[in-house]
């Protein structure tokens, strides 16, 4: 129940104005900050930089995911280090990665810049934080190296679901394992699929920690999004009632998400295995 | 559901009286067994020889007035922290802090939301202290906030690359590029781009020099006029040709200092504090730094106020003790006491005492740069203004947009600010 | 041939993830042990230029970095003991539940645990400085029971769900008390499941950033991401210090997860929690 109040708490404060900097000022609004939140140019831009940004981490993440899981569902020698080695950095705080990349991307010292010019690749000396494209590969990069590991423990948990006499008789009528990856493993492994992609969505659609570590929204606004959007409002502008305003559209986009995923785990006819 | 909150609350019950242990265990370092009638909690910023000087000013003050104990609670240093805490601390109309160190950009949002109080009721001395200083803590006018140390953001430069220093932004670019053929190694020069506060300090100080203004005379802002556009065209012609390199788009002031004591800039733009370290044993460039006050092209010369100034909590059980408190950190030899130990430069005038010029000869040459000290706009929305100003700044400096057009959208921007409808 | 190729091509992949995971936690070591002056040259090399373990004495003797790690394990701690409790009270419950009832229920703790973090802020923030909370350590607890309450009932509930009734049947039909039952042949048979819930729930509290960044101010009230965040004076970047501080977070973490790994992975794929 405790968890409910700061959804309710949101409805009502974002029906008002409420900025904490001008106490005795807090007035009922109705549908004003809805309004004025709706017809924001900068609220739009940060919405749709926060859904690409969804995409492209999303996709990026699954895909390395997937080739993770694969690999580790492999029986080999080295599998236990492998498995453990690919958590730490899930297990790693977001902030501190974050921190960790940021130092990587530095000019000075930086790791990216070191290995670019032993390469003798382009890109040595680039100030990445000062591109409004290039700075969302610091992001990107932090976000995948913390929470592909994740995608692709939930996907080896489901292809451990997967029999492995369906491979051995699929090999007897002659499939290659790329026919047999398509026809087969894909399939089967789609629940586990669905629900990784939920939650990874979720994580997108809320990144708040890699940005504000790594580039502040910067450069301009160039990586500001929704969730960097919402805390500013809260906390630097005290500005309670815009800030819960963004704060239920934001809630609307998640119970959505939850939605969804509620309705998956009904199709598959079962709440808990 | 019922049962599970009750238990919560009692087990936090039990966590609070923890917390309290903590808490206590921790503060057992300052010890003090004399009975005091009075405890003043003094928030302030500062570690190190910052510190230092602090506790002994606080010592020395608690020696005189026996009934006063005074707790120091330290902010975070970094200046946003320091500023959500307080609001949250003032928000709450807590009656501690009593005496809180204040950046010369907040009191006219403390002052507005009535958390600090006003001061002309104690009839403060002004006449000696720097007058852009006072200005920045004069809200409505009525005195909020009393000056302890100025900081300005000052031009450096080398003189064994430069001999005269710069007048004109024309003459600082010929000098740097002068300087930069004989040895192509040196960048021009460097500033604090990246996007925070200081690359608003730095974008006043240019500004200032081509004649602009963030807000006129009325309030009304004016962030887009020529002079301000010809300025921010000025800086990011710097980086374009390459007199300030790319990186200084990242760059805070830590990294304005380790670019221009490794001898690697022409010129900088810095705060005071970078004067004793440039002049260490042991720095790339001591015996060759001088510190003037910014170019200018028909404008004045301004040099961006900081520093730190001391307010009162509205809410505080003992505002005559406070005040003391105050009065005290603010007299002219406590200030002398503290430059002499934090080099933090005194707010007022009569501290300049020649035993100080004596031990810490720059001084003379910062004190000539304070004269120019401009204060950034005194309004209750500062945070917000700024918080534009910076993403305008950035933007240019990252090629997304034009000076035009960024100090267009900007102006916009603080325009719906002022009217209250956005930020 | 082709298998030959196949492994080796294999085993290069393998070589390539563990270094992705790794490497980085190398360097940012390395790092920690070059001096200042070396971490400012624009160039850098694999090796520390100039070893010094400076950075990890100012960490602790000058910023009292061990200020913040115990806050942060007070403060988990007491989340996770708390969530733990409460979690495995509330999954009995659902796990010996009919069907029914049990759907709906987690269905609402499901839709819990999708709430918005950032959400949360708004609300908590003023709640609590109403109560005179914010920097205190239960304006950190409070809300990351909320965020792993969630979490451990629904692992919990999964794993007690895989627990026979019949046993606890047997035991009552052999005149045990409900408490006996509970204490002597339930918990047993629980408590790995139990560990994987506090781990996980450990975790999610120890890694939080937003609450602890939104109600945390003073400077020995940060837990340790913030602290790291934050490590700087007014005007400089301590970069080894970083560094160092990042080694310090990292180590328990890692020792963590090389030593419970199964356990995390099994209430990982139990729970389905988000990550």
């Amino acid at each position: 129940m405790i968890s409910l109040y700061p959804l309710v708490y949101n409805v009502v404060l974002s029906t008002r104005y409420d900025v904490l900097t001008q106490p005795g000022t807090s007035h009922f609004v109705g549908l004003g900050n809805y309004q004025q939140i709706l017809s924001n140019a900068h609220f739009w831009a940060d919405m749709g930089r926060t859904g690409i940004f969804m995409v492209v981490s999303v996709t990026l993440e699954f895909v390395a995911g997937l080739i993770l899981a694969l690999v580790v569902h492999q029986q080999f020698k080295a599998r236990g280090l492998v498995r453990a080695s690919i958590l730490i950095p899930w297990a790693i705080p977001t902030a501190v990665s974050a921190l960790l990349w940021k130092m990587f991307f530095d000019t000075r010292s930086g790791f990216v810049d070191f290995a670019l010019h032993a390469l003798h690749l382009p890109g040595a000396n680039m100030v990445w934080f000062n591109s409004p494209t290039l700075a969302w590969v610091p992001i990107i990069v932090s976000d995948m190296w913390k929470n592909t590991p994740f995608i692709a423990l939930l996907l080896l948990a489901g292809l451990q679901t997967i029999p492995l006499e369906i491979y051995e008789s699929a090999r007897m009528d002659g499939a290659s394992a790329w026919q047999s990856f398509r026809s087969l493993t894909l399939p089967l492994l789609r629940p586990a699929i669905m629900v990784a992609l939920i939650f990874r969505t979720l994580s997108a659609l809320l990144v708040f920690d890699v940005v504000y570590v790594l580039t502040g929204g910067g450069p301009g606004q160039s990586t500001e999004v929704i969730a960097y959007y919402d805390w500013y409002k809260y906390l630097v502008s005290l500005n309670f009632g815009v800030g819960a305003t963004v704060a239920v559209i934001i809630t609307i986009f998640a119970l959505a998400l939850a939605a969804l995923y509620v309705r998956l785990l009904q199709q598959r006819g079962e709440f808990l295995s | 559901m019922r049962e599970l909150t009750k238990f919560r609350r009692s087990s936090l019950g039990v966590l609070g009286a923890a917390t309290l242990t903590l808490t206590l265990a921790g503060c057992g370092s300052s010890t003090s067994a004399v009975a005091h009638n009075v405890t003043l909690v003094f928030a302030t910023q500062g570690l190190g020889t910052e510190a230092q000087a602090t506790n002994a000013a606080v010592a020395a003050f608690e020696k005189i007035h026996p009934h006063i104990h005074v707790q120091i609670e330290t902010l975070s240093a970094s200046s946003n922290n320091a500023y959500q805490s307080l609001v949250t601390d003032l928000a709450s109309g807590s009656a501690t802090p009593d005496v809180i160190t204040s950046d010369v950009i907040w009191p006219a949002t403390f002052a507005a939301a009535k958390w600090i109080m006003p001061l002309n009721q104690f009839h403060p001395k002004l006449s000696a202290f720097f007058p852009g200083m006072v200005k920045a803590g004069v809200y409505h006018n009525e005195l909020y906030a009393m000056p302890w140390f100025i900081n300005v953001e000052g031009l450096y430069y080398r003189t064994d690359l430069v001999k005269t220093p710069p007048t004109t932004f024309a003459q600082l670019i010929s000098d740097a590029k002068s300087a930069m053929s004989k040895n192509p190694k040196l960048m021009g020069l460097a500033f604090e781009g990246n996007k925070y506060e200081g690359a608003v300090t730095v974008f006043q100080d240019v500004s200032g020099g081509f004649g602009g203004a963030f807000l006129n005379a009325q309030g009304k802002p004016v962030i887009n006029s020529p002079q301000n556009i010809e300025a921010l065209t000025w800086l990011d012609n710097a980086l374009k040709t390459g007199l300030t390199p790319q990186a200084a788009t990242t760059w805070e002031e830590g990294n304005v200092q380790q670019a221009f004591l490794s001898g690697d800039a022409v010129f900088a733009t810095n705060w005071p504090y970078l004067y004793p370290l440039a002049e260490q044993t042991g720095s790339a460039v001591k015996g060759k730094v001088g510190f003037v006050p910014p170019p200018v092209q028909n404008g004045t010369p301004t040099a961006s106020l900081g520093g730190d100034s001391l307010v009162i909590n509205k809410n505080t059980k003992y505002p005559q003790q406070a005040w003391e408190l105050v009065q005290y950190l603010t007299s002219a030899s406590t200030m002398m006491h503290r430059a002499l130990i934090s080099g933090d430069p005194p707010a007022r005038t009569d501290a300049y005492t020649a035993s100080l010029l004596k031990t810490a000869p720059w001084f003379k040459q910062e004190e000539a740069v304070y004269k120019y000290a401009t204060p950034r706009p005194v309004t209750p929305l500062y945070p917000q203004i700024s918080a534009k100003i910076q993403e305008a700044l950035s933007a240019v400096y990252s090629g997304q947009t034009t000076p035009t057009k960024a100090l267009d959208q900007a102006q916009q921007a603080i325009q719906a600010i002022l009217n209250n409808n956005g930020n | 041939m082709k298998t030959w190729l196949g492994r080796a091509g294999f085993n290069i992949l393998v070589v390539l993830i563990i270094l992705y995971s790794l490497f980085p936690f190398y360097w940012v070591f390395k790092s920690s042990l070059e001096s200042s002056i070396a971490l400012n040259q624009p160039t850098s090399s694999i090796w520390p230029l100039q070893w010094t373990w400076v950075h990890y004495q100012v960490i602790f003797a000058v910023e009292n970095f061990l200020r913040p790690l115990l806050n942060s394990m007070f403060v988990a701690g007491s989340a996770t003991v708390i969530s733990v409790i409460l979690g495995s009270m509330a999954a009995y419950g659902l796990a010996r539940m009919p069907i029914r009832g049990k759907v709906l229920i987690l269905g609402f703790i499901l839709l819990v645990s999708f709430f918005p973090q950032i959400a949360m802020v708004g609300p908590l923030f003023l709640v609590f400085r109403h109560l005179h909370w914010l920097n205190t350590y239960q304006s950190l607890i409070v809300p990351y029971l909320i965020l792993s309450l969630p979490i451990t009932t629904w692992i919990l509930t999964a794993f007690f769900s895989q627990i026979p009734a019949d046993i606890e049947e047997a035991a009552m039909v052999d005149g045990a008390s409900i408490r006996q039952t509970i204490v002597k042949v339930f918990a047993p048979i629980a408590m790995p499941g139990i560990f994987t819930a506090a781990i996980l729930g450990f975790l999610l509290s120890w890694n939080d950033f937003l609450f602890a960044l939104s109600f945390i101010q003073s400077p020995n009230m940060q837990t340790v991401p913030l602290a790291l965040v934050n490590f700087r004076n007014a005007y400089y970047v301590h970069y080894g210090q970083i560094y160092a501080g990042v080694v310090v977070a990292s180590l328990p973490i890692a020792l963590i997860v090389l030593f419970l790994q199964r356990r995390i992975e099994a209430g990982l794929t139990a729970g389905s929690v988000k990550g």
